[in-house]
């Protein structure tokens, strides 16, 4: 009886598809999974799919559009207090710093989850139960990685998963075991790269960005090919030398190397204009901006990229020449509407910078810029395009840092017209250093004083014509939440506090909530239908819960 | 940075200890201006994010109020390199002598020298204390909860400020001490202060020292109080010579 129990121990533990990060030979990647043509492998028509199948998310943000829109409607305003939790996943690992701010993929009854310190699993989405966890060697001197050990999602291809590191490493790995079929480096993690986003796949393509923006680092977006990991292209957000929007910046070869423009939050993408949208991050340093005189093209942008050859179509910057580190790291809301009675090809952004902003998403040609938050530091976007500044930090408080929203999705409901986004109030005031411009240090040029008393949060409902409040909820504290709707005109979304909240999207009525005892920091909810029952996700601190209706049966 | 860190090095051959001799003994730096100099340099960089320009906290914790507890300042060491378990304190991987110049910039923005005026009887202080504020306040683990623990006080408060504070406790009241009056449907009104709060419950620690939470949805009304649930003892209510006799009792507890 020992003796059966040992192997089967081994056994266990032989599948549990630990790696250790070591590059891996040629020969695993043809042995591997491939890309086409295996039985239930993801091709790229699924992901351009989108939620069309509801039993499925196949990425980061539910389809290429980044509305963050299901359409299911199993679960209503009617019956949403009936909600109750189903199961409770555990990762056993902590997130310091931040939060757990993944979205999970689903198909086929598997959840596809990434957590803290670069674990991952598969887990059995009706109970939430583990098939295979990866786990990944960091080395002990991650930089940027070290405080912010996050990450938020997996791209899937094929039967092959795809995941960025806090080395600064993007991996794909088996989606049946967890090994690891290859490893690339991005770039080197000791001067102060990271990557934390979930990949964007697109046709043939891997798409990614860098995260450090706090470091002597120079931001990108890059493609690689899912079959071999080699890079397609980069597309450098901060431009060398003589490049297009280098006369932004001083001639100067070691500030552009260090311009920062961080690329670390997954676009969007228009198959049929074969654009990928994409946000940029602030210009290093954060809060001293003697060194980098001029708007700093392209850091706290929107740019568009082609997708065959990552060059720059268009770009949009919200604030130029920040120095408060506002970066533009939002998920693109892609939506078809009638803008003045035209249909019309829309990108929506609520930007760190406090304004909310709807461009034309074939030219870029700005079409609305109006403020979601009672920001002191402008009220208006003029006729070129640009913030009219109204304080520059000498007329009282300005947002914090972390801004007038973050990171975390906003989502789109398209039968409302209307954009939900979680707001943040908030009263600083800035005081800018001499920066010390080390390779491995972080780098923000200077200290940041916060009214904790006057800081508050709020959902906000957004007719995206005006840019107008339409209803808002408050929380007590300036929040990180993503938020998510449905079909059936629900809001989910989640406050500083832990609570996990459903609203009606009409009306803003606050109709179930559930504690979770940890901050809802980054993700927003997935949903997803399984066995006749529609399941909502949400992480939180160290667990992920899955709820349905009480009475829904499968 | 590069100076900074070169000052730090020829402290530690000038002071000649070697640095694990040093952990056993407490802070190698403490007090040493040049340290705090540049501990204060490294905080501004690292630690004020969180926990705000001046240490009083911000998403982080307040640290000026880590000594008014008994703390060592090898666990504030210890707490800056391991971080926070199941916190979003990370862990550092700095040297060690710029995690205890770190400490001491700390120490010395959060702690106070002892009080120089020796007016008044501490004895009968503590009996004034014992009469008068004990319902409310511990000291050396006997007291009220309603309002901050006194026991370590004069080490993070001067005396003038603790005059004050006792004289006029509006002018300034401590996180976590936030006077709230809650209306119940029924009407009635329990006056406390607040230990936790959501969109949609509060937590409170009533007058009387007991904790309750409350679903705001039972709630009629929530009151944020202006002035504290401390009476004010001003002159008329404690004399002169009996908040000398007060304070000379609250002197002794370092």
């Amino acid at each position: 009886m020992a003796r059966a129990t040992w192997v089967g121990t081994w056994a266990a533990v032989a599948s549990l598809g630990w790696s250790t990060g070591l590059p891996t030979p040629a020969a695993a990647q043809t042995s591997g999974p491939g890309i086409a043509g295996d039985l239930g492998a993801v091709t790229y028509d699924d992901i351009r799919a989108g939620l069309s199948d509801p039993t499925r998310w196949l990425t980061y943000s539910g389809d290429y559009s980044g509305r963050r829109h299901s359409p299911l409607t199993q679960i209503t305003p009617e019956n949403v207090h009936r909600l109750v939790p189903v199961w409770t996943f555990q990762t056993g690992t902590d997130t310091r710093g931040r939060g757990f701010e993944t979205t999970p993929l689903v198909l086929d009854g598997v959840l596809y989850v990434t957590g803290s310190n670069n674990y991952a699993w598969a887990l059995d989405a009706r109970t939430g139960r583990p098939f295979w966890q990866y786990r990944r060697d960091l080395p002990d001197d991650l930089t940027y990685g070290a405080s912010a050990p996050v990450n938020r999602g997996f791209g899937i291809l094929g039967d092959r998963l795809f995941m960025v590191t806090l080395d600064a490493h993007l991996v794909a790995l088996d989606r049946r075991t967890g090994g690891a079929l290859w490893d690339v480096e991005l770039a080197d993690y000791k001067i102060g790269y990271a990557a934390t986003l979930a990949p964007l796949v697109v046709d043939g393509k891997v798409i990614v960005g860098n995260s450090g923006g706090e470091y002597v680092t120079r931001g990108f977006i890059d493609a690689y090919d899912p079959e071999t990991g080699a890079r397609l292209w980069r597309f450098n957000t901060i431009p060398g030398q003589g490049e297009p929007g280098s006369e932004t910046w001083p001639d100067d070869p070691a500030v552009l190397a260090a311009g920062g423009g961080a690329a670390w939050m997954t676009g969007s993408y228009d198959p049929e204009l074969d654009l990928i949208y994409w946000g940029t991050g602030n210009p290093n340093p954060d809060y001293h901006g003697d060194q980098r005189p001029g708007d700093n093209l392209f850091s706290n942008s929107l740019v568009a990229l082609d997708s065959d050859t990552g060059k720059r179509v268009w770009h949009y910057q919200f604030t130029p020449h920040d120095l408060h580190d506002w970066d533009s790291n939002h998920v693109p809301v892609l939506v078809d509407m009638e803008w003045e009675a035209e249909p019309r090809k829309l990108v929506m952004v609520a930007n760190r910078n406090g304004f909310f902003y709807v461009l034309d998403r074939v030219t870029g040609e700005l079409l609305l810029g109006e403020p979601f938050t009672s920001t002191t530091w402008a009220r208006e976007i003029g006729r070129d395009g640009r913030p009219i500044i109204l304080n520059d930090g000498s007329q009282g408080c300005l947002p914090d840092p972390w801004g007038g929203t973050n990171f975390f999705p906003p989502s789109f409901d398209p039968n409302l017209e209307r954009f939900f986004v979680t707001a943040r109030e908030t009263c600083s005031t800035y005081v800018p250093q001499e920066p010390e411009n080390e390779p491995g240090q972080s780098n923000f040029g200077g200290v940041v004083w916060t009214d904790q008393e006057a800081g508050y949060g709020a959902l906000r409902a957004i007719d995206p014509r005006s840019g107008a409040l339409v209803w808002e909820f408050l929380y007590p504290s300036p929040t990180f939440a993503g938020v998510t709707t449905t079909a059936s005109g629900l809001v989910f979304a989640g406050d500083h506090e832990g609570n996990f909240i459903a609203f009606d999207g009409e009306t803003g009525e606050n109709l179930w909530h559930y504690s979770t005892g940890s901050r809802i920091w980054g993700p927003g909810a997935m949903t997803h239908m399984l066995d006749g029952r529609q399941h909502v996700l949400i992480p939180s601190g160290t667990t992920l819960v899955a709820f349905a209706l009480l009475d829904a049966r499968p | 940075m590069r100076h900074e860190t070169t000052t730090l090095a020829l402290l530690l051959l000038a002071i000649g200890a070697p640095l694990s001799a040093a952990a056993q003994s407490g802070n190698p730096y403490d007090g040493d201006p040049a340290a705090v100099r540049a501990g204060r340099a490294l905080y501004g960089n690292r630690c004020a994010e969180c926990h705000g320009a001046d240490a009083k906290g911000m998403n982080g914790p307040d640290l000026t109020a880590l000594w008014a507890r008994e703390i060592r300042d090898e666990l504030v060491f210890q707490t800056i390199r391991s971080g926070v378990r199941g916190s979003v304190m990370p862990s550092s991987s700095a040297p060690d002598q710029e995690v205890w110049a770190m400490v001491a910039y700390l120490r010395s923005v959060s702690t106070v020298s002892p009080f120089e005026s020796t007016a008044g009887d501490g004895a009968r202080g503590e009996e004034i204390f014992a009469a008068t504020c004990v319902r409310c306040h511990r000291v050396a683990g006997q007291g009220g909860i309603t309002g901050p623990d006194l026991s370590l006080i004069a080490r993070v408060r001067t005396r003038s400020a603790l005059a004050r504070s006792i004289q006029e406790p509006s002018a300034s009241m401590a996180g976590g001490y936030r006077p709230v009056t809650l209306v119940t449907m029924e009407g009635e009104r329990v006056r406390g202060v607040v230990k936790g709060e959501d969109a949609f419950s509060i937590q409170v620690v009533e007058l009387g020292g007991r904790l309750q939470g409350y679903l705001k949805a039972d709630l009629r009304e929530i009151v944020r109080e202006e002035r504290s649930l401390m009476p004010a003892f001003s002159a008329d209510r404690l004399s002169e010579e009996a908040l000398d006799d007060v304070l000379a009792y609250l002197g002794t507890r370092r």
